[in-house]
């Protein structure tokens, strides 16, 4: 883990919605693993008080981005940063995603839930898994690469309708051995829903507000089901990444 | 050259600079020595485990942050057995911060805590406002706040710091009280009461409806109670409420505390403190006054 201040590189609009946010770091770069995230800030503005934090999007060499939403105040500021601006970055940070290897996996994400993916997906390659990749939006506005199943709600691109509708039909059709998921958590529930009636493990990636994001504060607990009870787990540093099996979902 | 070197009770600390319980852990190993702090204060531990207060726990309000934590921690036994063994690995003074349910159990644990190595100092959380029956129940009464540091002094020769709750209709009442039952020091503050509202769902924000306020826009309120029970007490203060900045730090030492606790500001910058060191040292020199001379040297 590093808190580093470092200039932004670049930022790279995708649509009115979504901006990539660039970074070149040496020692940030060094050891991330798909899953895990940054807590960021632009140190200037003293409010928003806290850092958000971010999924890993890309890494190459000494090059990070972080894929954002424009949801609220932060990502908006941060979308409005010009090149060179200094920004706080502290991270990597949680568990990432645990992986396989020789193994045919499916990934599965919505909306913003895309952010981790293609780095998980680069990194599962190169463990010789056979990847296949499911995305799905509301409209034609969260989709991010045509090297993917997408699917929008509005049928707007891709195929037309839910994103789980059409993975369930892959759990038919293909034999997938491990699943991994990020996005809303309707979306997360009705996927290890499926995995559990399959037998499939599956890893979800989750998101809670939080403060410290290191572990500190405890502010960013959810329940999970260990042996015989639940648990609370922090988000931060237990995950963001959890068993699908053992999350109890908020009601 | 450090000049800044303090007096705390019975401890010797080089800096006037620690962190505010529950806001730090460590964690931050990773990213500094932790020596460098004047002394470590640990999250708040109870006789048995906490599992803590139902999610949502936290919300960021305009200036500052709410938390209904409800001291979720580890337990006694764990903390000696886990924790401690790394918190001795820093060369420098321990706070160990503590909560119970009874005066009996408040002095058992202290007793407890008191076999083990490496502790220099107990924080008496007598004011966190998210858990029942504990924390604040204590201390908003000021004659149960004297029992309970009469007996508290009675089990530990070691520095003994009563943490006060601003929640309460006279703070120098209660200051007072911790004195003259034998306390070395008092903390303040600690969190104030708040609540925030989703509009949408007309719901309140924290699942436990009220939680506790922190973070920059407690600090005028921090501030007018450091200077109030400094005025009223002998014993050193260790003020903390919304410090997130060298003037922030300066202000409370002006206004009468011998020495400064970051709190929320450390989930902002986890180095913010040691800034905050480098700048008290330095307005030291460049003020061409001591710093044990700067401590309560408000002029009004």
């Amino acid at each position: 883990m590093y808190f580093k201040k470092i200039p932004v590189l670049k930022i790279e609009f995708i649509n009115d919605e979504y901006f990539v946010l660039r970074f070149r770091d040496k020692e940030l770069t060094q050891n991330i693993k798909p899953g895990q995230f940054f807590q960021i800030k632009d140190p200037d503005p003293t409010f928003p008080l806290l850092p958000r934090p971010f999924s890993v999007y890309e890494v190459e060499d000494d090059r990070l981005s972080f894929l954002i939403k424009i949801v609220g105040e932060s990502t908006n500021n941060l979308s409005l940063l010009e090149e060179g601006h200094i920004i706080q970055l502290l991270g990597p940070l949680g568990n990432g995603f645990p992986l396989v290897q020789n193994k045919k996996v499916l990934l599965a994400s919505g909306g913003i839930g895309y952010a981790p993916m293609p780095y998980l997906e680069q990194k599962l390659k190169e463990s010789r898994n056979e990847v296949i990749f499911y995305h799905g939006g509301r409209s034609s506005n969260d989709l991010f690469c045509y090297n993917v199943l997408n699917c929008t709600e509005d049928g707007s691109c891709g195929h037309a309708g839910l994103v789980t509708e059409y993975i369930e039909k892959c759990f038919d059709s293909i034999t997938i051995n491990v699943v991994y998921a990020c996005g809303p958590e309707p979306m997360l529930k009705t996927i290890v829903q499926m995995c559990s009636e399959r037998n499939i493990p599956v890893c979800v990636s989750l998101e809670r507000v939080m403060a410290c994001g290191v572990g500190v504060c405890c502010g960013c607990v959810i329940k999970i089901k260990e042996n015989d009870s639940i648990v609370y787990k922090k988000v931060c540093k237990d995950g963001p990444v959890f068993d699908g099996a053992k999350v109890v979902w908020d009601e | 050259m450090n000049k800044c070197e303090i007096t705390f009770g019975k401890m010797k600390w080089e800096n006037p600079v620690t962190v505010a319980s529950g806001t730090f852990g460590l964690e931050y190993a990773e990213l500094f020595d932790l020596s460098q702090l004047g002394a470590l204060t640990t999250k708040t531990i109870t006789p048995e485990p906490k599992v803590g207060n139902e999610p949502q726990r936290i919300v960021e309000t305009e200036a500052g942050l709410l938390n209904s934590i409800g001291l979720q921690n580890p337990g006694v036994d764990e903390f000696i057995k886990t924790y401690l063994p790394e918190y001795r690995k820093f060369d420098t003074n321990l706070i160990v911060s503590v909560s119970a349910s009874s005066v009996n159990e408040f002095a058992n644990l202290v007793k407890k805590l008191d076999t083990q190595l490496g502790i220099d100092a107990y924080e008496i959380n007598i004011s966190c406002p998210n858990v029942e029956n504990e924390g604040i129940a204590f201390g908003t009464d000021p004659e149960i706040v004297f029992d309970l540091t009469k007996k508290l002094r009675a089990v530990t020769e070691k520095t003994l710091i009563i943490k006060l709750s601003p929640n309460v209709t006279s703070i120098t009442d209660i200051a007072k009280h911790a004195e003259s039952a034998g306390a070395d020091g008092l903390a303040l503050i600690n969190t104030l009461y708040g609540m925030a509202v989703d509009v949408e769902i007309r719901k309140p924000k924290l699942h436990n409806i009220i939680g506790g306020y922190s973070g920059p826009a407690i600090k005028p309120v921090a501030l007018q109670n450091v200077y109030k029970v400094a005025q009223a007490v002998h014993i050193p203060i260790l003020a903390m409420g919304g410090i997130s900045s060298v003037n922030d730090a300066l202000e409370f030492i002006i206004a009468g505390a011998t020495a400064v606790a970051v709190g929320t500001y450390n989930f902002v910058n986890p180095l913010g403190t040691l800034d905050i060191i480098e700048g008290i040292n330095e307005y030291c020199i460049s003020h061409n006054i001591s710093y044990k001379n700067l401590i309560g040297s408000i002029q009004t």
